[in-house]
């Protein structure tokens, strides 16, 4: 069974949620990190979150939700994003953002693509696709620059792991509409 | 100052500011512009402290964008995509600059740093006030002195910084541009805001006063400061037209500028 109308629109709103929290938890992080380098980085990705995020909220549009709509995910996940928000060093920041969280969003894309009708939903799929390919480049430049910097490495190898455990612990992070607050 | 937390403000000079942003070890972060080195000339000191300096000032400009973003998520989402493209066109800004620093013999660190405009701007409580400030007023000045320093760079033989400064120029207007046109719709819907507006110009000018050097202060090079009428820049009527000021509101700002109407017919001055 394929994803109903509904059931896109419900997932391409919370994507979008997910897009402007990730866009505001970088552009938090952009003033209260030291390395120059790093604020680089998190400036010219903050962009790219932006128009992930609006190709969203415009084909979540066509799906009959309002304008620019983000649908809050489960709370469990919620969590998660504000804790994961307050990081502090910077190498948890990249370490954690670049191989954890964007990589566990990009899962859940794909986990979407595999779902809905390619043909009759193309529209969104074509927005998710173009966001994978350029999930890609983010962590490829993220890497480049912990090449670049070494100081940027983590010293605790186990930290991304256990992040990564509990982005994972949650597979359904959509919230049926009726009962979800706008973001 | 409303919204900001005690320790996220400093005092400086009998000013309440908001806290400086986070900047490497290396770094000599001063309170006020006065105390920045300012070397003369376009010699080789000089020029690395002039690239050093506006790579600060970019970053600056980067976390202004960013602290918007943060706190202001109720703004029109078009407006929040401007300011996140600003954020990836002053991070290219500060990433062009290191490069051209790196290129010439400088580095991070090399000279002190202000993070003046960050502490002004961020002090004000509405989005409305800061673009009226950072992007307005800051960047707006900016697109006169960029109008002037590539034929300077030019002059010294240094035509890569001066194609560096041209590409930024051109990304300035638009900031100044999305500002105003959105200052313009904003105050029209709130009036309440052009009143914030001019409380936010009043205080960057009893800011800019309370940090400004005393009378036979010497520069931290050891130099007379230029009095502020010799610092004059040439107002850059044709970018400022392109970012979306009205003719009668650069005629105003030459005016209460006390600028004779020296005008500039395109962007190199």
């Amino acid at each position: 069974m394929s994803l109903s109308v509904q059931d896109r629109a419900e997932y391409i709103a919370t994507f979008r949620f997910i897009q402007v929290f990730l866009m505001e938890a970088l552009a938090r992080w952009v003033p209260q990190t030291p390395e120059s380098e790093v604020k680089v980085l998190f400036g010219r990705h903050i962009w790219d979150l932006a128009q992930q995020a609006d190709g969203l909220g415009k084909r979540g549009y066509e799906l009959r939700s309002p304008s620019q709509f983000s649908l809050r995910p489960v709370d469990s996940y919620v969590e998660l994003l504000e804790e994961f928000a307050r990081t502090e060093t910077t190498p948890q920041k990249i370490h954690g953002f670049y191989d954890v969280m964007l990589p566990g969003l990009a899962a859940r894309y794909q986990n979407y693509l595999e779902r809905t009708d390619r043909l009759l939903d193309e529209p969104s799929v074509r927005v998710v696709e173009r966001i994978l390919g350029e999930f890609k480049r983010m962590i490829g430049e993220s890497e480049a620059l912990r090449k670049e910097l070494p100081e940027l490495r983590l010293a605790d190898k186990n930290w991304p792991a256990k992040l990564a455990k509990r982005e994972a612990s949650e597979p359904n992070i959509v919230v049926r509409r009726s009962s979800a607050a706008v973001a | 100052m409303a919204g900001l937390k005690p320790e996220e403000t400093k005092q400086i000079k009998g000013m309440t500011l908001r806290r400086d942003p986070a900047r490497e070890a290396c770094f000599k972060v001063v309170g006020s512009d006065a105390e920045l080195e300012e070397w003369p000339g376009m010699t080789e000191i000089s020029r690395r402290q002039r690239i050093h300096r506006h790579m600060n000032n970019e970053t600056g400009a980067v976390e202004i964008a960013a602290q918007c973003l943060v706190d202001f998520p109720e703004a029109p989402w078009e407006l929040r995509m401007h300011l996140a493209r600003q954020c990836w066109d002053e991070s290219r800004h500060v990433a062009g600059l290191y490069r051209r620093l790196r290129e010439i013999g400088g580095h991070k660190g090399e000279f002190p740093i202000s993070n003046f405009e960050w502490c002004v701007t961020c002090s004000l409580d509405t989005l409305a006030a800061r673009l009226a400030l950072q992007n307005r007023t800051f960047e707006a000045g900016e697109l006169d002195l960029l109008g002037q320093l590539p034929a300077k760079w030019r002059e010294a033989g240094d035509e890569r910084t001066a194609e560096v400064l041209e590409s930024i120029l051109a990304d300035e207007i638009t900031h100044v541009r999305f500002a105003n046109q959105w200052l313009r719709l904003l105050v029209r819907e709130d009036r309440r805001l052009a009143l914030k507006i001019a409380m936010a110009v009043r205080f960057l000018s009893s800011v800019t006063a309370a940090l400004a050097p005393q009378e036979g202060q010497l520069s931290p090079v050891g130099l007379a400061y230029e009095e502020p009428q010799n610092r004059i820049t040439q107002v850059n009527v044709a970018d400022r037209r392109q970012a979306d000021f009205t003719d009668s509101e650069i005629d105003e700002y030459l005016r209460q500028s006390g600028f004779q109407p020296i005008m500039t017919s395109n962007a190199e001055g």
